[in-house]
């Protein structure tokens, strides 16, 4: 019955990162690999979900209040002026904004550009669309935006173009030049962009993030998609939004309300508290991040990794095996997991190369298995823990013997 | 405000159909944006939307629209619910119309959710479910069909029931795959299954008792068949599936290797016959993906939990989009669904009391002002005939009864592929406290006359 299966679904695999996770749990080894933290999430928004299930808050609901919030918070952070009545949708997750927003605007065979490497989900919903991905490689070590690459790319049959900012893998924040360069051709080519800001709260060293919304031009043909999970520490409560001009907003609604009716409804009126955070708060998450980050890029790069881009935005470090360690960055996660208890995600599943691609040749590819994702949105404990166990694993020049 | 009798949708400000005003497809694309303060997002989202749909598909793609929106959102529309919802609150309604209750969960399930957050539970949980809820579902299920499933491989956590549905339609149809469904219809049917690209084959369900039309059934399979979706118990009609009809279905199924999509959320509101499930007929288990959830049975129907069992290789379909949908399900709302799923039988037996007494109140109401009333044996839903008060259609019937009466009903029109086929019938709830119904039908005694 496996012919029972639509196309769709057979060209698609379950996450091997949440499958990562799992075998992390059953060799009782600490989790670098998924992105959630291991500590609690902030007391006021927790208190503020209790009291909504007690409050009899349980049934279908829109909490306008979240699209009011939203809009005072888009203009605060970008300038931007939206009109909360009809230009959000409240998603489960950004996980099903983005969902939404792609099937609000793909067409079989509609060309959707990713930048890579990337979040292994958009070209899983792409394809659920019928959507045709093209990939655009950014540059390693520092993981630039060759605009040669991206005009290459676009074609007549391009509709979208993907933009996650700040970035998973890599932790890259898209400079001011890179976002006009994109902003450039939407407008050009007469393209939408959805954009990809969960991480837009942790960036580092006093950089900030850009919405690509705010380019000139751009907020008419934007669709901004971002969520509660990575800010508010609240990854398991699937609260999530797109913010787009009204006919994309609407259509993303309706969508949503035939996918999954509403978000959890607590969630939403907990979202209300989380959303009137005071600046305070997003300072600190900045803070207790960047230490984090600070703490995690030593550690690693102290044991042999080679790290010639220290992430400026979300909690991922893309750490590099260097050249004498000869083991792919699959091997050396399985070894990672089996001799030091640490589980991290191999760099290649974030990779795509279009096989159409004549340029792409074996020695360009060689470099996508050999980068290591590590999660650093960890508890300082657990950091610890993971400095201690790789400590027993060093050779003669305190670097990681596993090689 | 004047109901146009050639326009009998022309108050809706949001969904024109094609079909009634000669507007080109494209035109249902382009949502006029709202200039009144009622929000298109109406604060109180029902659980059963319906589109208006429209049978010209003469949509025209150009290329280079900056705000060009996909063909399949044709079927996508705001629903009749945010316009009714929004008279009824403008109007002062008592609001039977929406599908969900005005009381809430019970009290434990709601601690138990409360414990979850309290414990940390609110990380991502495993994309295809908390494990222990898989397990709670299985051992739900054994409880209910005699079924034994594997928890790991044949249980998929989603969204709510509503994500069930479309996860199933966009893992397990093709565009192109022929799919039948029986009118009325809950909306997201027609709606996901667009998304899948799949043509609907739809066979109407008629009163007084919404029979299975079987040879009307057996001419609609053709060689393209790949899926026949159920609803029972029965929303709009709160008809259940009988043995007899489960069978005929199932041996069409059976010799022309079609899978059943079923969808049984109010399997536990069965009041004048036991539910049957189809997964349960001999051969069937193998091509059914069965689908509930915890909002109709616990009256929670914000938390969004639902689930479909499939065998393996359909339950892989059903998670590879599901996946893509929204990845993962609240976390703490699922610790919490477990708990409710292990309730005592005493919880299921008061459940079925409190509803029948409902039940009672309104069918006995309904009759006793002037409507036809047609048997409802689950669901709490019950489809009555308003032709005796003279309206010309369901739509204008509840719009009259909206602002002359002060009660909500909905038109059940919207769950048709042709409205024509639903206008002398309309859908009252009793999902609400027996205050409020019973306040309900003394309004329509008191305002309503032939």
């Amino acid at each position: 019955m496996e012919g029972k299966l639509s196309h769709a679904a057979k060209k698609i695999t379950l996450s091997s990162i949440q499958e990562l996770s799992h075998l992390a749990q059953r060799c009782n080894a600490i989790n670098l690999a998924e992105g959630f933290p291991d500590f609690p999430a902030p007391p006021h928004i927790k208190n503020a979900a209790v009291s909504a299930i007690n409050s009899d808050l349980n049934q279908y609901r829109h909490v306008q209040g979240v699209c009011d919030l939203l809009a005072k918070a888009v203009k605060e952070m970008h300038g931007l002026d939206i009109d909360p009545l009809t230009d959000v949708a409240i998603c489960c997750g950004q996980s099903e904004a983005f969902a939404a927003a792609i099937f609000a605007t793909i067409d079989p065979g509609d060309e959707v550009i990713l930048f890579d490497p990337s979040y292994e989900t958009y070209e899983g919903c792409v394809a659920l669309a019928g959507g045709v991905p093209i990939h655009v490689p950014l540059d390693p070590p520092q993981w630039t935006l060759d605009t040669s690459k991206l005009l290459r790319s676009f074609t007549e049959r391009t509709k979208v173009v993907v933009l996650n900012s700040p970035h998973n893998p890599t932790g890259k924040v898209f400079t001011k030049e890179e976002l006009e360069i994109i902003a450039g051709e939407c407008c050009r080519r007469n393209c939408l962009a959805i954009t990809d800001e969960v991480y837009e709260h942790i960036t580092y060293d006093s950089l900030k993030h850009l919405s690509l919304a705010s380019f000139p031009g751009m907020q008419e043909r934007t669709v901004i998609t971002s969520s509660l999970s990575k800010s508010f520490s609240v990854t398991g409560w699937r609260v999530g939004w797109a913010i787009a001009p009204a006919v994309l907003a609407s259509a993303i609604q309706n969508i949503h309300a035939r996918v999954t009716d509403c978000a959890p409804a607590p969630f939403q009126e907990a979202a209300l508290t989380a959303l009137r955070s005071p600046p305070e708060y997003f300072e600190s998450l900045r803070r207790d991040y960047q230490s984090k980050r600070d703490y995690i890029v030593k550690l690693l790069a102290g044991v042999g990794f080679k790290i010639e881009f220290i992430p400026q935005g979300s909690f991922f470090l893309f750490a590099e095996l260097p050249d004498n360690w000869s083991l792919s960055d699959v091997e050396f996660v399985k070894k990672l997991i089996l001799e030091a208890g640490v589980v991290a995600v191999p760099g290649q599943g974030f990779f795509h190369t279009d096989l159409s691609s004549n340029e792409v040749s074996k020695i360009n590819c060689h470099y996508q298995k050999r980068y290591v994702r590590f999660a650093f949105c960890k508890s300082d404990a657990t950091l610890t823990m993971v400095a201690e166990r790789l400590s027993k694993l060093l050779d003669e020049q305190e670097h990681l013997a596993l090689h | 405000m004047q109901v146009c009798a050639n326009h009998p949708y022309k108050f809706m400000r949001f969904t024109p159909s094609s079909k009634f005003l000669g507007f080109s497809n494209r035109f249902h694309t382009l949502i006029a944006p709202s200039s009144s303060p009622t929000s298109k997002f109406s604060s109180s989202i029902v659980a059963t939307m319906s589109t208006v749909s429209t049978q010209n598909d003469t949509f025209v793609h150009t290329t280079h629209q900056p705000l060009q929106i996909a063909k399949r959102l044709e079927k996508f529309q705001t629903t009749i619910f945010t316009q009714m919802s929004s008279l009824a609150s403008k109007h002062g309604a008592i609001n039977l119309g929406q599908g969900f209750p005005n009381f809430d969960g019970p009290e434990f399930v709601k601690e138990a959710a409360i414990q979850a957050i309290r414990d940390g539970k609110n990380q991502y949980a495993r994309g295809y479910g908390v494990p222990d809820l898989n397990i709670a579902i299985a051992e739900r299920f054994k409880k209910d069909t005699g079924l034994l499933v594997d928890p790991e491989k044949e249980v998929t956590v989603t969204s709510g029931c509503t994500e069930a549905i479309a996860a199933t339609m966009l893992g397990l149809i093709n565009p192109g795959d022929e799919v039948i469904l029986f009118a009325p219809f809950y909306d997201s049917y027609e709606a996901t299954l667009s998304m899948a690209g799949a043509k609907v084959k739809c066979i109407t369900l008629r009163p007084p008792d919404f029979a299975v039309p079987i040879e009307e059934l057996k001419s609609s399979v053709s060689k393209n068949t790949r899926a026949i979706l159920i609803n029972t118990p029965h929303n709009p009609t709160g008809k259940m599936f009988t043995r007899e009809e489960l069978n005929c279905i199932a041996s069409l199924c059976i010799e022309n290797d079609i899978l059943v999509f079923a969808d049984e959320v109010y399997d536990k509101l069965a009041f004048d016959m036991e539910h049957i499930s189809m997964a349960s007929l001999p051969g069937m288990f193998e091509r059914t993906v069965t689908m509930n959830s915890l909002g109709k049975t616990f009256s929670l129907t914000g938390w969004k939990i639902g689930w479909a069992i499939a065998p393996p290789h359909l339950s892989w379909g059903v998670r590879q989009a599901h996946a893509f949908l929204t990845f993962a399900t609240a976390h703490p709302f699922q610790c919490a669904a477990a708990v409710a799923l292990r309730a005592p039988d005493s919880y299921y037996v008061d459940l079925k009391e409190d509803y029948l007494a409902k039940r009672a109140i309104l069918v006995e109401g309904l009759k006793a002002v002037g409507f036809k009333v047609f048997p409802s044996s689950g669901t709490y839903f019950v489809v009555v005939d308003h032709t005796p008060f003279g309206l010309e259609n369901d739509v204008a019937f509840c719009e009259y009864l909206v602002k002359e009466v002060g009660v909500v009903a909905i038109p059940t029109s919207v769950f048709y592929l042709n409205p024509e086929e639903g206008k002398n019938l309309v859908r009252f709830t009793f999902c609400k406290d027996e205050e409020t119904i019973r306040s309900a039908v003394e309004r329509m005694k008191e305002k309503l006359k032939k």
